[in-house]
């Protein structure tokens, strides 16, 4: 394409970029937007900076330390199932990284203000998809890199691996990572093209796909019978099921095999950089083939694509759900319309918003879908009861980043439309109290279904599933007086994003908090429990006749953990919610 | 310079735009006008490129913006409705991220950023990161970009929302100068004032067709009215039952 062909009156000023000058073009545009982002984060977010570096530094030291003693114990026993491990870890991640790539590049892509500023500039399409595909491999890569590295590093210094294999990890897994993502950037691209019925709900469906590919894999790894874990029949069992993941033509059996020959090249007979090399030499020339077949498609299909997707009918909704609506608007008394009408508000723009109810499914169905699978082991009462404890804080601290995230912005959003609210003859506790209710029903249901799932698949006694379930009610109830109690403190009433809102000083707060209180909640619940279980199986009597531990193990200090799980729970529900309530009926929008 | 060649989109089964046939000369201003969901904004996406017409075809100085997407978008400056920016890039890096992707020579494109800035008074906030903007500061620099450089053809979705009376009166001078220059304006609007006062012609849309096509004048020849307000003229053509003026008009060779 040459300036000879431009005429009209902006032919001396203008001229189409090479398409190396388009990608240092993007590459400027992404590093001016990563750079003011970092110094705005410096400026206004340092606490949440902070937090989260120190927080990935501790998750990276503890997957590390995780990763280096399990090393340490295979080489001694099984040092053959270490390649089969590396297999499994990365071809998991491969899925992964393949879908989340595409719902990533279909939102850059299809749904976002860039693309429409984009297209309308004279850029190649392929360059517009190359530069949403960096942007969208950036978001999805970091997860992968703050998995693997950890575990990768764990086992060069496990097997005394030489620098060489330090140096070829991060070219190892940049160059793995593109290939999936490339795939998932071409599926996104020609499913919003040949799918004409489906493109407006790609997202939805890669999601529901992913769902059941997940849930495929996990009942195919839950096997058919129970059997005592960990046992050599359990063991054989898993390896046999593991096996499926060592395929040749795999991109992670490839990275795999390159980083085990690295580390043992220089000191292992086996071991050869060479044959490393060549497997990476594998990838890059996989994963370039694979952006140029991307680059390809993008060049004839994108405009079109998107042409399509914003030409898209829109449909007359059915209401499915019409009848949670009527019911919620028509039943109870008058005097509790008005808050029955901003619940079904809420609820309506909830299940509207696919970024809100698809991360709700991911992390339940995934938390549900683990849950499930502990049938498979036959874990003695100890365990079980420590891994229900385990599995109640997980749950809660899952539910605290969905109030932070989406619950806590719930007052700030408002801004925009106060004056719809302020105009309803509704009070301004009514509106705080419609967003508790909203966030504790919402939670409660998944969250009790999911503590009654994970005790019921572990076996535990009765008289600990009451217990769990009480302190899941009480999470629940004190998760949303949190996050609404310190949404009305503190709101953004002028700041549209949600993502922002939760992201400043009371989001860190409001999740700060609510991990305190997860925490120091299932402590209480836990102590009298493991202490009791804990004499009876050391044999140790005179902890169960003497002092603090003996009260604390016995039937008081049972009855005592229930009495602060309680207060505790009625305390974060009614602090927050009495701060907020105090704050919003006096604000001035 | 602008040509719509029986142009048509559909929605599904919805026609947005039927059959539109439609050139506007070199240093004309056209307005576009019609009710919500006349067709405007779909007119205007397929002008720049957005979207792809169901049949016919859409040219800018002699580009088709389906096949040559790239050649055609050298010619064309745009201000859509709503200004799509980035929030984490100031005004200043914005309009160069625009001028180097446009191929501007650095010198041309430093001298036309600095009187762009100096006509939409920038000054003040051009070093501030966009997110900090009012939606005024936002359309202003919006449009500063779509003039950087020189285009043969500026179209502009609902160009004056958003702005106060100085910034109206700044972008009306400038359009008047750049037209008398040669440069083509394709505008929709429903500001009734501003299309009479600043439109060469009007074009009239009417669920998905063009129902008018012509000046104030000549519409109301057509309309049998003599004194007739442009508002009164636009209200009695987009009624349901004004198919004898659709059809006169539709019968008309509009080129």
């Amino acid at each position: 394409m040459s300036t000879a062909r431009i005429h009209g009156a902006t032919a001396d000023t203008v001229r189409p970029l090479s398409i190396d000058a388009e990608a240092r073009l993007f590459f400027r545009l992404r590093a001016q937007i990563a750079w003011a982002t970092l110094r705005t984060m410096l400026a206004t977010a340092r606490l949440r900076l902070s937090l989260v570096v120190f927080l990935s530094a501790m998750f990276w030291g503890a997957v590390f330390g995780l990763f280096l003693e399990a090393f340490h114990f295979l080489d001694a026993l099984h040092a053959e199932v270490i390649p089969l491990l590396f297999n499994a870890f990365f071809s998991s991640l491969m899925l992964m990284l393949l879908f989340s790539a595409g719902i990533l590049l279909f939102s850059g892509l299809y749904c976002s203000t860039e693309a429409r500023l984009l297209l309308t500039l004279p850029v190649r399409a392929e360059a517009i998809v190359a530069h949403a595909f960096q942007t969208a491999l950036w978001f999805s890569c970091w997860g992968f890199v703050l998995l693997g590295s950890p575990m990768l590093v764990a086992y060069g210094v496990m097997r005394g691996a030489n620098w060489p294999y330090y140096v070829v990890i991060l070219p190892f897994m940049v160059s793995f990572a593109v290939i999936p993502a490339t795939v998932g950037a071409i599926l996104c691209l020609v499913l919003v093209l040949w799918m004409p019925k489906v493109r407006a709900h790609a997202p939805a469906l890669a999601l529901v796909a992913g769902c059941l590919v997940l849930v495929a894999i996990g009942w195919w790894m839950a096997g058919q019978g129970r059997v005592e874990a960990p046992s050599t029949t359990w063991f054989q069992q898993t390896l046999s099921r593991l096996s499926i993941t060592e395929h040749k033509l795999l991109p992670s059996w490839w990275l795999s095999s390159g980083l085990l020959e690295a580390a043992r090249a220089g000191h292992d007979p086996g071991g050869s950089l060479l044959e490393s090399l060549s497997f990476l030499a594998l990838l890059v020339s996989n994963a370039m083939v694979l952006q140029l077949l991307a680059a390809w498609i993008a060049k004839h299909v994108y405009r079109t694509g998107y042409s399509h997707v914003i030409a898209e009918a829109p449909t007359r909704r059915r209401r499915p759900l019409g009848w949670v609506d009527r019911m919620l608007s028509g039943s109870g008394s008058a005097a509790g319309r008005p808050l029955r009408l901003l619940l079904l508000k809420d609820l309506r723009i909830f299940r509207r918003d696919l970024s809100q109810w698809s991360q709700f499914v991911i992390f339940f169905g995934l938390l549900g879908l683990y849950f499930f699978n502990l049938r498979s082991f036959n874990y003695h009462t100890a365990y079980a009861s420590v891994i229900g404890y385990l599995n109640l804080a997980v749950v809660g601290l899952i539910l605290s980043t969905f109030t932070t995230r989406f619950v806590y912005p719930m007052i700030s959003l408002e801004g925009r439309r106060f004056w719809i609210l302020g105009l309803l003859p509704v009070g301004r506790d009514q509106i705080v109290w419609s967003k508790f209710l909203f966030s504790f029903v919402g939670g409660v249901v998944p969250c009790v279904g999911l503590v009654l799932l994970s005790d019921a698949m572990l076996g535990l006694p009765w008289h600990l599933v009451a217990q769990h379930e009480v302190c899941c009610l009480m999470l629940c109830m004190g998760l949303s007086g949190i996050a609404v109690g310190f949404g009305a403190r503190m709101p953004e009433l002028h700041e549209p994003s949600a993502a922002k809102i939760s992201s400043g000083f009371g989001g860190t707060l409001n999740l700060v908090v609510s991990s305190l209180f997860i925490l120091t909640t299932v402590l209480v619940a836990a102590i009298p429990v493991q202490i009791s279980s804990l004499t009876a199986a050391l044999g140790v009597p005179r902890l169960a006749t003497r002092g603090f531990l003996s009260w604390a193990g016995g039937p008081q200090g049972l009855v005592a953990s229930y009495v602060v799980i309680v207060a505790l729970g009625i305390v974060a529900t009614l602090v927050p919610l009495r701060l907020g309530l105090h704050a919003f009926r006096r604000l001035e929008p | 310079m602008i040509e719509f060649d029986h142009a048509t989109r559909s929605y599904g089964r919805k026609v947005a735009v039927s059959d539109l046939t439609l050139a506007i000369p070199r240093g004309e201003l056209f307005a576009l006008l019609g009710p919500n969901g006349a067709g405007k904004t779909t007119t205007i996406k397929m002008l720049v490129g957005l979207l792809q017409p169901s049949r016919g075809a859409v040219r800018v100085c002699g580009y088709d913006m389906t096949r040559d997407p790239r050649l055609a978008h050298l010619h064309v400056g745009y201000v859509p409705d709503e200004p799509c920016l980035y929030d984490k890039l100031t005004g200043l890096e914005f309009l160069w991220f625009i001028a180097d992707m446009f191929g501007m020579p650095r010198h041309l494109a430093a001298g036309r950023i600095e009187r762009e800035i100096e006509n939409f008074e920038l000054a003040d906030f051009a070093d501030d990161l966009a997110e900090s903007y009012s939606l005024g500061m936002k359309q202003r620099l919006v449009f500063a970009a779509s003039l950087l450089h020189d285009p043969d053809v500026l179209v502009l979705d609902e160009p004056m929302v958003g702005l106060d009376p100085r910034s109206v009166r700044i972008v009306k001078d400038l359009l008047r100068a750049r037209t008398s220059e040669g440069m083509t304006v394709f505008m929709s609007t429903h500001t009734l004032a501003m299309a009479e006062e600043m439109a060469d012609r009007l074009g009239i849309m009417v669920r998905g067709r063009l129902r008018f096509l012509g000046t104030v004048p000549e519409l109301r020849e057509q309309m049998a009215l003599e004194t007739t307000s442009l508002e009164q003229l636009y209200l009695r053509i987009t009624e349901p039952a004004t198919d004898d003026v659709a059809t006169r008009a539709e019968s008309r060779d509009v080129r």
